[in-house]
């Protein structure tokens, strides 16, 4: 075995500019594999972990503000929209519903209202909150007060002073900054957090559109067992001016994005892989024409079909994993280095686990693997099917 | 019974409509180690009759034992065991592989051997190549050799899984005449002293002169010469 295989190498070394195309056509199909598995992972995956992070089973918000939620959500961005603060009251009322949290979005604006850069301001009540209040207890041990201020893991003025005790002006007011929270993994890591007793001087200032009893959205948490796409239907049928989002359906309107560029890199990946295909298949008949004569010798000295099959497989083994290995670096290189050009990506902040790496590398192996033997398989089977005499004697 | 047994042996191509009979109803009871010689002109059906033998090509009608075993039963990878282990070919070419060095080239059969031998095949390799005269030539790939150098390293690749039986299609013909007495001699030697059967198609009449049993082909047909 150990023969037959230095005898592959060899056989791999004879025509090095053949092989290196060999190798640089699956390392380029599975580069592009990696590189598209890793991009709709890390975007899927943040969505998913971002929803189950919240804490909520369900968000209720305004009318038509789903997608500007999942936008403040999920890409970080400064949105604000409002509904009256009694949809919270009707929520609550909704059979299966445990537990409601209001949470009220400002945008400051550093030339107009603040000392900040332009970022999102959340006001969140502290009394009902299950959703700010995990990520702040190991970082605050007590309350917020009235005029204190929290900073998200990865708001710009957290990132850019990198301190707490710092004074900042928000819509009128000083507030202190008393501390930051851990990661969340969603766009609530790039807010500043206040508590809704600040509001009614916010709202004083004028400085912001929001109205006295007006809040941006109702976080919900349901009873065990209740199904919360059952809740979520309840409400959208019995209150008119607000919709609700159950927690799988967060970051829906992404997933559709999500789902055309992964068409588009399916179709590529298909291409490319038919391609490759079609290369390996017409290489290897070359290669099966050019040695038509030592398989002839081989077979007429002893060697049997699957002697043939084994020594032309573990060459195309050999190219395989060459291409494979050097795919699954470049590939990943891509996802690390290119994909940050995607805003999509650079939006959300979660990146892939080991453990999801390993599994995309190896997907992604496989694949390559599986298209360079299936390319060759066609011409090697033609090889070990030749009768030692007819090439012998053909020369 | 013979080691060999031929019984009326036909084989015929099919040259587009009609048929051509390259050997007509061969008979022929060879011996353990007896040392045959087949002489005829070309196109008389020398080769089909060994690459008959060699189980290469299926015979039109008649039986071919081996050991009493009619080898055209066997399967194809029972064949390939029987090409690899009990016989050597030596071709009209050397073909040889041009990417492996002479002993490389010796120890691809063995590669194929159903059941590897342990050790001691690389040195094996070597004796065979010092004996055809090549031991300074042992890492040489054959396009570094001259024409006789391959047909000699071919020669010792036939020896080296200890074949029962040698088919050599005019093994000598890239030889000048000493080293065609030097091979003839080494045959005969492998011959007495282990006791391989050979069969060997030759042009030459004074090497075929040397041969124990000498048999002529004609127009497919097999007789005593």
């Amino acid at each position: 075995m150990t023969r037959l295989l230095s005898f592959s190498v060899k056989n791999i070394k004879r025509k090095p500019t053949r092989t290196a195309i060999l190798v640089f056509a699956i390392g380029l199909l599975v580069s592009a594999l990696v590189f598209s598995l890793s991009f709709v992972q890390r975007v899927n995956g943040s969505i998913r972990k971002a929803s189950e992070r919240l804490g909520a089973d369900l968000i209720v918000v305004p009318t038509g503000a789903r997608g500007a939620t999942e936008e403040i959500l999920l890409e970080n961005k400064t949105k604000s929209f409002y509904m009256d603060r009694s949809i919270m009251d009707r929520v609550a009322a909704i059979n299966g519903v445990a537990a409601v949290t209001e949470q009220v979005y400002l945008v400051t604006l550093a030339t107009l209202c603040c000392s900040v850069p332009e970022a999102m301001v959340v006001a969140y009540n502290q009394d009902t909150d299950f959703i700010v209040g995990p990520w702040l207890i190991e970082k605050l041990k007590r309350k917020l007060k009235k005029g204190e201020a929290v900073a998200g893991s990865e708001s710009s003025f957290n990132i850019r002073l990198g301190l707490v005790d710092v004074d900042s002006k928000l819509f009128g007011s000083m507030f202190k900054i008393v501390g930051t929270m851990d990661k969340t993994g969603t766009g609530l890591d790039n807010a500043v957090f206040i508590t809704t007793d600040n509001l009614n001087d916010i709202i004083k200032s004028g400085k912001v559109t929001v109205k006295p009893g007006q809040i941006s959205l109702v976080f919900v948490k349901v009873n065990p067992g209740v199904n919360p796409a059952t809740v979520a239907a309840e409400v959208e049928n019995t209150i008119i001016d607000a919709d609700a989002m159950a927690r799988k359906d967060i970051g829906k309107n992404i997933i559709a994005t999500l789902k055309d560029m992964s068409r588009i890199f399916t179709m590529t990946i298909i291409l490319a892989a038919i391609m490759s295909f079609f290369l390996v298949w017409a290489i290897f008949t070359a290669i099966a024409n050019e040695r038509a004569k030592e398989v002839g010798i081989m077979r007429s000295i002893g060697a049997k079909e699957s002697h043939i099959m084994n020594l032309y497989l573990a060459e195309v083994v050999v190219i395989g994993v060459l291409g494979s290995v050097l795919g699954i670096l470049f590939g990943s290189f891509l996802s690390v280095v290119l994909a940050k050009g995607f805003t999509i990506v650079k939006q959300l902040s979660t990146d892939l686990s080991m453990t999801e790496r390993s599994l995309i590398a190896l997907a992604s192996f496989v694949g390559g693997m599986l298209i360079c033997v299936l390319g060759a398989l066609g011409p090697i089977q033609r090889l070990k099917k030749l009768e030692p005499l007819t090439v012998i004697k053909a020369e | 019974m013979g080691q060999i047994v031929l019984t009326n042996v036909s084989k015929e191509y099919a040259v587009g409509s009609e048929s051509l009979a390259a050997v007509r109803g061969a008979s022929a009871d060879i011996a353990k180690g007896e040392f045959v010689s087949i002489v005829g002109h070309s196109g008389s059906g020398k080769t089909t009759l060994l690459s008959l033998i060699g189980g290469m090509v299926n015979p039109t009608q008649g039986n071919i034992l081996f050991n009493g075993e009619n080898i055209y039963t066997w399967t194809s990878d029972q064949l390939s065991e029987y090409r690899c282990e009990k016989i050597g070919f030596m071709f009209q070419s050397a073909s040889l592989l041009p990417i492996l060095t002479a002993k490389e080239n010796l120890l691809l059969p063995v590669a194929f051997r159903s059941v590897q031998p342990s050790n001691g095949m690389d040195a094996r390799a070597e004796e065979l190549l010092r004996a055809v005269g090549l031991g300074d030539k042992i890492n040489a790939y054959p396009a570094q050799l001259s024409g006789g150098q391959q047909r000699r390293v071919a020669i010792a690749r036939a020896f080296m899984n200890g074949p029962e039986l040698i088919l050599a299609d005019e093994p000598t013909g890239d030889l000048d005449e000493e080293t065609e007495a030097e091979m003839m001699d080494f045959f005969l030697r492998m011959n007495e002293q282990q006791g391989t059967t050979f069969m060997m198609v030759t042009h030459n009449t004074d090497l075929a002169a040397r041969a124990k049993t000498r048999l002529r082909m004609h127009q497919g047909v097999l007789a005593k010469a």
